[in-house]
């Protein structure tokens, strides 16, 4: 049976939304900014769980989702929220959350503060605001620090903060744009896990805009890639970056005693940077190589079946 | 010896099931927000004391006013509500001119504005919740002046109940004069911060606007000097009223030009008052629908550009 859009947003969204209606649809949806074109018709659906956006820059990902915030209206075609134009309706936006990527922050008020301000906006009564916006610092890692100014953090620290403030009032879905945006190795990796988290632990759909194919390919269940406007693939993750014939090997030492005696039992192995890469021929080299190992006295740390990464098919290595 | 001990238990990530109030609780945190920002409340100590010498400047001047109403007679007149206007109305300008950017350029300079746009809340509503918190801060300034001296005059009167029983109609009228005042100068420097994400540009243009525009028209409306008799003389007062400024006919028109004084205009027509300034005598000259219309054109006229320059806003 399929709810009626009246019923979402009363009592948990999450629970009341059958995912009959996406969450997101495009119909057509194009938006020109005089003679540059941003999206060209394109027709997309977004449900549950973790999609990705790629794309070049330019590509169209951040004019999408503005166009589904409502904060853009169409050229043509409809942006549609949880069944609702977003261009028309107000009141869904107290059901999403949007992280953007450039500055957003204040730097006077605390994190626990701006957080609380947040989440009245999104409806949220202050009682209620104060006690969402205590749970969320804790769950982006920010409890100790939410009694400081916001100006005194970190870059990774305010990337936090954004996504809090688009977590704080609970949405159904948020919409991240670039969230890795500017954070170095270390607090990318702190990110996208909190991403993953967001989507897998909090139920909390997401769409996940990027350029970087390692941040889609590590987080999002889906994907929808953007080339100049229109929609060049989509589709699930795993069904890009499927099992190749080849399997990978690694080890922490011995790696040209094991590479010897793979040539000597005939297996056909080339070695990339630490790891050995093997044209698998049938199911039973995995015991021999098993016993090369054996033989090379390596430590085994990884033998496993190599996958397509979505880097390999978007530079024209899909077969 | 006892020995404490407990767990803690990490319940994981709960969803929020409380009440969803949507737009009118995001428009009351707007307002309030607002309020709380002009006033500086949750910020360093900096921050609150300009709007807490401002407050302190206009009760200063509502109680040094009633200790003159109630000091014994003197022989000379007592100041009025509409005095006490005179005498703050260079306060409120400062006050406005300094404030009324802090509601709006912080929010576009560093980008929180974005954030306010994709909540469940419109631009007019986040215009309006702005505009109001100001008006509201600025009618609580102009008003407790008011009623301190009210109360004041009240007091220190000879019969205060007499007093009470024969002024009360005072209350309604400076409450409407303060509300055309507030109007005027809450929407003024709002609508000039719209076009700037620098607070100090904001306010240095409102202050220039005022002063300037003041100095002009009281170059164009000053009596010619030779046709009046000695200051001080029993005539000098009715020629000074009854005299023709350099500009001639076109001296009472460009009265209006002084735009820190139009909302004095209107007031002094609500609390039946004559402002003694050259601009004052030369706008009385005009019919005093006048002075409203010009009023009600620049007010409405800048609450429209503040609403169109934030609806073009583009994010």
């Amino acid at each position: 049976m399929q709810i009626a859009l009246s019923q979402i947003g009363m009592g948990n969204p999450h629970e009341s939304i059958h995912r009959m209606i996406p969450l997101l649809e495009a119909k057509g949806l194009a938006k020109h900014y005089g003679t540059t074109i941003a999206l060209e018709s394109v027709d997309f659906q977004v449900h549950e769980g973790i999609t990705g956006l790629l794309g070049h820059n330019g590509a169209g990902k951040s004019t999408a989702i503005k166009l589904f915030l409502g904060i853009l209206t169409p050229t043509s075609g409809s942006a549609e929220v949880m069944g609702k134009k977003a261009c028309e309706s107000v009141d869904v936006r107290a059901h999403l959350g949007y992280m953007p990527e450039h500055d957003c922050l204040p730097s006077n008020p605390t994190a626990s503060e701006f957080l609380t301000h947040m989440a009245q906006v999104s409806g949220l009564p202050p009682v209620f605001a104060r006690t969402r916006a205590a749970d969320i610092l804790r769950h982006v890692g920010l409890a100790e620090e939410r009694y400081r100014s916001l100006g005194s953090f970190s870059t990774g620290m305010k990337q936090r903060v954004k996504l809090a403030q688009a977590l704080v009032h609970d949405p159904t879905l948020v919409l991240l744009d670039e969230a890795t945006s500017g954070l170095d190795p270390g607090g990318r990796e702190e990110m996208l896990d909190l991403i993953r988290r967001t989507g897998k632990e909090f139920g909390i759909s997401i769409l996940l805009s990027s350029h970087l194919m390692g941040d889609i390919e590590r987080t999002c269940d889906r994907i929808i890639v953007l080339d100049g406007g229109h929609i060049s693939e989509a589709g699930s993750v795993s069904r890009f970056t499927r099992e190749t014939q080849n399997i990978i090997v690694e080890v922490d030492n011995n790696l040209d005693e094991l590479m010897k005696i793979m040539i000597r039992e005939g297996i056909n192995a080339t070695v990339e940077g630490p790891l050995v890469i093997v044209e698998l021929d049938s199911e039973d080299q995995y015991d021999t190589i098993r016993d090369a190992v054996v033989e090379a006295d390596a430590t085994l740390r990884r033998l496993a079946p190599r996958r397509h990464g979505l880097a390999d098919i978007f530079r024209g290595g899909q077969a | 010896m006892t020995e404490y001990g407990g767990e803690v238990f990490d319940l994981g990530y709960q969803h929020y099931d409380g009440p969803r109030e949507g737009r009118m609780r995001a428009r009351k945190a707007i307002w309030v927000n607002g309020m709380r920002t002009a006033l500086g409340l949750g910020q360093g100590a900096r921050a609150k004391i300009l709007p807490g010498i401002l407050f302190g400047i206009v009760i200063l001047v509502a109680v040094i006013m009633s200790l003159i109403a109630a000091a014994p007679d003197s022989g000379e007149e007592l100041p009025t509500h509409a005095d006490y206007y005179r005498f703050i109305s260079i306060v409120l300008l400062i006050f406005s001119a300094i404030i009324a950017p802090e509601l709006l350029c912080p929010d576009r300079r560093e980008g929180v504005i974005y954030l306010y746009l994709v909540r469940p809340l419109t631009i007019t509503d986040y215009v309006g919740g702005r505009w109001l918190a100001f008006f509201t801060v600025s009618m609580a300034l102009i008003c407790t002046g008011q009623l301190i001296l009210f109360i004041g005059f009240t007091l220190g009167a000879d019969e205060s109940l007499t007093y009470l029983k024969d002024n009360w109609l005072d209350v309604p009228r400076f409450l409407s004069a303060g509300l055309v005042i507030a109007i005027f100068t809450t929407t003024l420097p709002l609508v000039v911060s719209a076009f700037t994400t620098r607070k100090a540009y904001a306010a240095a243009f409102v202050i220039g606007l005022f002063f300037i525009t003041a100095i002009i028209a009281g170059i164009v409306t000053e009596c010619d000097q030779d046709e009046l008799p000695s200051r001080g003389s029993p005539s000098y007062e009715r020629a000074l009223e009854e005299c023709e400024p350099q500009t001639g006919e076109w001296g009472k028109w460009f009265g209006l030009v002084s735009i820190g004084e139009v909302p004095g205009h209107v007031s002094d027509i609500i609390m039946d008052d004559e402002n003694e300034s050259p601009v004052a005598r030369q706008v009385r000259k005009l019919p005093t629908i006048i002075p409203i219309l010009w009023y009600l054109t620049m007010t409405i006229g800048s609450g429209y550009i503040l609403w169109r320059r934030y609806r073009r806003l583009t994010v």
